[in-house]
C-alpha cells in the first residue's frame, strides 16, 4: 500500500504554507514520462526558505530527474514547479538567477579551462563584471581550499578537489537556494565529513538547501525535512526525528528499508 | 549582456586555445591548394574570364575557408558541450536560450572570418590579390559565415556522435563546396556530363560566383543574386538555430 503521507500533516506541512509566505520551491503534481516509463509520478512538495531539505531514494527513484525539472533540464510532462513564486518553465531566467547546482557529474568545461577560468566564466554567465567575477573566483578558490591548484586542469585534480570545485562553481553567484545532486557520492571519510561542514556553513549563513542523497546518515545528520522517493513517487515526508520516532525505529536507515520493502511487496 | 559577452568569448578562446587543431589544418591545406592549383598548374592553364587562374581560385579558396570554419566551431563546440555535459553551465544560467544560440552561433563566425583573414593574408602574399569590392566582399564574407554557422548549430544539436559532424563535413559540405565552383566557373564546365548539372543545381555554386565577383571586381548581377541567396540561407539557418533552442531540441529530456 502506498502511504504519501506518513507523518503528522502539521508536523510534516512546512512553515511557509502554515504562515502564507512564499516556498523556495514549490512542486506540484509533477509528473515527467519518458514513454512507458515514469519517472516521477504526481510529486508534490514545498521546500521553505532557509530550509535543508532531503531527497531520498534509491537509484532510478527519480531524485535527479526532479531536480533536473526545478532548473529546467528536464522538460515536465505535467505539473508545475515555482521558485519563490516565479514559474521554473515561464521564468526561467529569474528562477536560474536564484538557483546554484552542483550536479552528480563533476563534468567542468575543462578541456581548456584552468581552474580558475571554469569559475570566472561562469560568473560571467550570471551576468557578473570581470572583475567582480575574479574577486568572487579568488574568494571561493581560497574557501574551497582550491587556491594552489587555480591553474590546473580539470583532468588534474582529485575526485575531493573536483567536488569542492563543483560546490564553488555553484555557489559563483550567491544564490539564495543550492540544489546538490548526491554531493558527496564518491567521497572518502574525512571529505565527506570536510563537505557536510560547508554544507552547515551555507545553511548556516541563510541558503536554502535541496541535496539528493542515498547515504541516509547524511540526511540524517543535515537535513531539517525528507522526502522519500520511490519509483517516481513521494512515499514519505517529514523530518528525520519523526518518521523515526512514528515507525519506532532507531535509524532513518531502518524507516527507508521498511518502506521500500513494503512498497515492493 | 556581460552573459552572453562572456559565453561568445569563449567560444572564440576555445579556437583560438586549440589553434593547432582549429586554425591551422584548414590554414595550411588551403595553401596547399593555392600553391599546387595556383601557383603550380595556373600558369598552364592561361587567364579565365579575364584574369589569372590564380587570381580567378583565390575567392573560391576563401569562401571554401570561411565556410569550413564557421561550419565547424559551432557542431564541434555544441556536440562537444553536449557529450562532456558542460552544455549545463549555460542552459542552467540566466541566458536567455536565444543568446546561448547566437554566442555560439557568431563563435562560429568569429572563427570563419579569423581563418578567412589568414587565407586572404596568405593570397595576398601569393599572388598579389586584392579586394577590388571590398565593402561588398566583407558584407558578403560575414553573410557565408552567419549561414554556414547555423548550419553548423543544426548538425551540432542533431548529431548523437563525434562521427556526425565528420560524416556532414565529408558528405555534405566538401562535395557542395568542391563543386560549388571554387575551382572553376560554371561557363568553364558547359557541356562537361555530371559536373555541369551537379554544379548548377548546387546553390553554394552561385553564392561563389557573387562572391569571386565581389572580390574580382566583377559584373554586380552574380554579387546580388549570391548575396540575396546567402542571406536567405542564413535567415532560415538561424531560424531553424532559434527554434530548437526553444524547444530545447537534444539539450533538454
Amino acid at each position: 500500500m502506498r502511504s504519501r503521507w506518513c507523518c503528522g500533516a502539521a508536523e510534516a506541512t512546512p512553515a511557509s504554507k502554515i504562515l502564507g509566505m512564499i516556498p523556495a520551491i514549490s512542486i506540484e503534481h509533477l509528473r515527467k514520462a519518458y514513454g512507458d516509463l515514469v519517472a516521477v509520478d504526481d510529486l508534490s512538495v514545498e521546500i521553505e526558505r532557509g530550509e535543508f531539505f532531503g531527497l531520498l531514494g534509491p537509484n532510478g527513484a527519480g531524485k535527479t530527474t526532479t531536480i533536473n525539472a526545478i532548473v529546467g533540464l528536464v522538460k515536465p510532462t505535467r505539473g508545475r514547479i515555482t521558485v519563490l513564486g516565479h514559474d521554473a518553465v515561464r521564468d526561467y531566467r529569474q528562477v536560474h538567477q536564484l538557483i546554484g547546482i552542483a550536479p552528480q557529474e563533476t563534468i567542468l568545461d575543462g578541456q581548456f579551462l584552468n581552474v580558475r577560468e571554469i569559475l570566472v566564466y561562469q560568473a560571467g554567465y550570471f551576468g557578473i563584471p570581470p572583475r567582480q567575477a575574479r574577486l568572487r573566483a579568488d574568494e571561493l578558490l581560497e574557501r574551497f581550499g582550491l587556491w594552489e591548484r587555480r591553474f590546473a586542469k580539470e583532468q588534474e585534480l582529485s575526485g575531493g578537489q573536483k567536488r569542492r570545485l563543483v560546490l564553488a562553481k555553484a555557489l559563483i553567484h550567491d544564490p539564495e537556494i543550492l540544489i546538490l545532486d548526491e554531493p558527496t557520492a564518491g567521497a572518502d571519510v574525512e571529505m565527506r565529513l570536510h563537505l557536510w561542514e560547508m554544507l552547515r556553513d551555507l545553511h548556516a549563513q541563510g541558503k536554502t538547501i535541496l541535496l539528493t542523497t542515498h547515504y541516509l546518515e547524511e540526511a540524517e545528520r543535515l537535513c531539517q525535512r525528507v522526502g522519500i522517493l520511490h519509483r517516481g513517487r513521494l512515499i514519505s515526508l517529514g523530518t528525520p526525528e519523526q518518521l523515526v520516532r512514528e515507525r519506532g525505529k532507531a535509524h532513518l536507515e531502518d524507516v527507508f528499508l521498511e518502506l521500500i520493502r513494503s512498497e515492493r511487496a | 549582456m556581460i552573459g552572453f559577452l562572456t559565453l561568445l568569448q569563449r567560444e572564440v578562446v576555445r579556437f583560438l586555445k586549440d589553434a593547432i587543431n582549429t586554425i591551422a589544418p584548414p590554414t595550411v591545406s588551403i595553401v596547399l591548394f593555392l600553391l599546387i592549383f595556383g601557383v603550380g598548374l595556373g600558369p598552364r592553364l592561361g587567364d579565365v574570364h579575364g584574369v589569372p587562374y590564380i587570381q580567378f581560385m583565390t575567392p573560391g579558396l576563401l569562401l571554401l575557408a570561411i565556410a569550413r570554419n564557421a561550419f565547424l566551431n559551432p557542431a564541434y563546440s555544441l556536440f562537444q558541450s553536449r557529450w562532456f555535459g558542460n552544455i549545463a553551465d549555460f542552459l542552467v544560467s540566466p541566458l536567455a536560450v536565444e543568446q546561448i544560440a547566437l554566442a555560439i552561433l557568431l563563435g562560429g563566425v568569429a572563427r570563419g572570418m579569423f581563418v578567412g583573414a589568414l587565407v586572404f593574408l596568405a593570397c595576398w602574399l601569393l599572388t598579389g590579390v586584392s579586394a577590388a569590392q571590398p565593402v561588398w566582399a566583407l558584407g558578403y564574407a560575414v553573410a557565408v559565415a552567419v549561414a554556414f554557422a547555423g548550419l553548423g548549430c543544426i548538425v551540432g544539436l542533431w548529431t548523437r556522435g563525434w562521427e556526425g559532424v565528420g560524416a556532414i563535413d565529408t558528405f555534405v559540405l566538401d562535395p557542395l563546396v568542391m563543386l560549388g565552383g571554387v575551382f572553376y566557373s560554371l561557363e568553364m564546365v558547359r557541356g562537361v556530363p555530371v559536373i555541369e548539372p551537379l554544379t548548377a543545381l548546387n546553390p553554394v555554386t552561385y553564392i561563389t560566383e557573387g562572391f569571386r565577383s565581389a572580390v574580382l571586381g566583377g559584373a554586380g548581377a552574380p554579387v546580388l543574386i549570391g548575396l540575396l541567396l546567402t542571406l536567405a540561407l542564413g535567415a532560415i539557418g538561424v531560424g531553424v538555430v532559434m527554434l530548437l533552442f526553444r524547444v530545447g531540441y537534444h539539450l533538454k529530456a
